[in-house]
């Protein structure tokens, strides 16, 4: 369990990072998809399956977590300022992380989530998989997603 | 395109960075103590307890609106044979 955790932290980290957008929220968000992970991997029929069950379990915590703060800001209203935390100061360090970064934000989660997982190296038939979707579908999704993540992108670098 | 690529990488690298020594010790801390019989016990504790006070919030919201009847009828009848009463004065 333990070499598990080592080889996937990273790569977990940094697909929890595109999603969320919080760098002070990542190291909690990926102890819990890694407790999951621990507390179901035994359930995992197919374990050539691993890596993609992995992703679907990371993918599902970070958008139950946007979803649960949404809720909670429903419920709790924050006062303006306590609104759109921005990064800690030398958090982000470099134009082009902060460029991408931005651009993230303005997609949905669903589409943060699907462009994380192609950087991932996942294919189009296993994402259409974890979205319960068709190929077709995905690849429209993620051409869409793509042209938006580049106008944001380029807009926030100009 | 190449910035973008260059982009993904800082911000794989700056996620990495997030993650603090030690992790995969207290993973495996965390995923022991929601397994151990103590989280099951405080589970069981807080479900009971939530059990509890919904059968006192039913208990007193029974016995309340069994009082509230009673009066009820107890002063519907009283103004039944008031009208009764005056029927007969008719």
């Amino acid at each position: 369990m333990r070499e598990l955790i080592v080889a996937y932290q990273h790569r977990v980290a940094g697909f929890t990072y595109a999603i969320t957008g919080r760098s002070d929220s990542v190291e909690d968000l990926v102890q819990v998809v890694f407790v999951k992970m621990a507390r179901s991997i035994a359930r995992l029929k197919a374990p050539e399956q691993f890596e993609p069950w992995l992703f679907r379990l990371a993918r599902n915590t970070c958008i139950d977590h946007l979803r649960r703060q949404k809720l909670r800001r429903i419920f709790v209203p924050f006062a303006p300022e306590h609104e759109n935390v921005p990064e800690p100061p030398g958090s982000v360090d470099t134009e082009e992380l902060d460029a991408l970064r931005h651009a993230l934000a303005q997609l949905r989660p669903k589409d943060r989530a699907l462009l994380a997982l192609v950087q991932e190296g996942r294919s189009h038939t296993e994402i259409a998989e974890s979205f319960s979707t068709s190929v077709a579908a995905v690849k429209a999704r993620l051409h869409r997603a793509r042209e938006q993540l580049r106008q944001h992108y380029q807009s926030d670098e100009n | 395109m190449k910035t973008e690529n260059k982009a993904w990488a800082l911000l794989r690298e700056h996620a990495a960075a997030q993650i603090a020594p030690g992790f995969p010790e207290r993973v495996l801390q965390a995923a022991r103590a929601a397994a151990s019989p103590l989280f099951i016990a405080h589970f069981a504790m807080c479900a009971a307890t939530a059990v509890a006070c919904l059968a006192a919030v039913a208990l007193y919201h029974a016995r309340i609106s069994g009082d509230e009847d009673t009066q009820s009828i107890a002063g519907w009848g009283e103004i039944a044979s008031q009208a009764s009463d005056f029927e007969q004065g008719l």
